[in-house]
């Protein structure tokens, strides 16, 4: 049996983008040289659009001034994807894992971040958590709860995959997601007494256990 | 010269996406420095400088799709004398 690799988890709240960007990238750094180990960092955003640098731009359906009087700001970033909205109430995991570790494989490791959320959404809540064919994310019915966006550089991954819990579902109409026609939705949605952030935040980390082969450190009283 | 090819990212994946050149033509670059970012479904991958040198030509422009394996840069890389000149700075 392969020995379960070791990974901290960094725990940051609700931070700003910018702020867990850059933080991220000088952890990838550390990685790539075995200064740092394996980081899985889980956070909320305030609320902001990203781009991809190849995006298309009109994927933001709001005006500037609409954004502004909503207080969300706009980030152009470098992972993969296209438009993209976070903000309070969705969990946010950026995974810095060794992929020199494991395979060599970018499509693998999107598949294996939407394998984590749907173990988590099947097994603790029932919701029959799908992919769809051709595209990356994580879906329950017809609805996206997922999205999914990464970045590898010498073969250690950074952004990740953001969920929807409790995300106020208007600021997705300010977007086309992913430059496509998708309709958004939070786990909230699903059940009228609602869900915890903090206990989905758990099992998505137990989940992250499960699939990657890792004993995480740190993060939620573990 | 020094070829820079795209490299395997995966399984079935055949192709990528140029999105963004770190360098010009022209530029001095440093072994491991990000050279370009590549884009495939929802990832990107930054390819790494394999050698120390001048970036003589970009051969795949942003917005270009490539095939895994394609030269996508050519690097012209320092002397011995360059590298024992930097190392003797350092």
């Amino acid at each position: 049996m392969k020995a379960l690799q070791n990974c901290r988890v960094l725990d940051l709240g609700l931070v700003d983008y910018e702020i867990v960007h850059d933080l991220q990238k000088k952890i990838v750094e550390d990685v790539i040289v075995g200064r740092a180990p394996q980081t899985l960092v889980t956070c909320e955003h305030p609320h902001v659009i990203t781009l991809s640098r190849r995006a298309n731009k009109r994927h933001i359906l709001a005006s500037d001034a609409q954004l502004k009087k909503m207080g969300v700001g706009i980030c152009i970033t470098d992972r993969g994807g296209e438009v993209t909205y976070h903000g309070p109430g969705q969990l946010v995991l950026y995974p810095i894992f060794d992929l020199r570790k494991d395979k060599k494989d970018l499509h693998l490791f999107l598949r294996r971040l939407e394998e984590v959320v749907i173990r988590a959404l099947r097994s603790n809540f029932g919701l029959n958590a799908l992919r769809k064919k051709g595209m990356t994310g994580v879906w329950v019915g017809p609805y996206k709860v997922a999205s999914i966006g990464i970045g590898v550089r010498h073969w250690v991954s950074y952004h990740g995959l953001s969920l929807n819990v409790k995300a106020d579902n208007k600021f997705f109409n300010l977007i086309k997601p992913c430059g496509l026609d998708v309709k958004m939705a939070s786990l909230n949605d699903f059940f009228s007494d609602g869900v915890s952030l903090d206990a989905v935040k758990v099992m998505l980390l137990e989940s992250i256990e499960d699939v990657f082969g890792f004993k995480l450190k740190g993060g939620m009283g573990k | 010269m020094i070829k820079v090819y795209l490299p395997e990212l995966g399984e079935n994946i055949t192709k990528a996406t140029v999105s963004y050149w770190f360098f010009e033509n022209g530029a001095s670059v440093v072994e491991g420095n990000d050279l370009v970012e590549m884009a495939t479904d929802k990832a990107t991958f930054n390819v790494p400088a394999p050698c120390s040198g001048t970036l003589v030509e970009i051969m795949a422009p942003e917005g270009e799709s490539v095939e895994v394996g394609a030269v996508l840069a050519v690097i012209e890389e320092d002397t011995v004398a360059e590298k024992e000149g930097e190392e003797g700075g350092a």
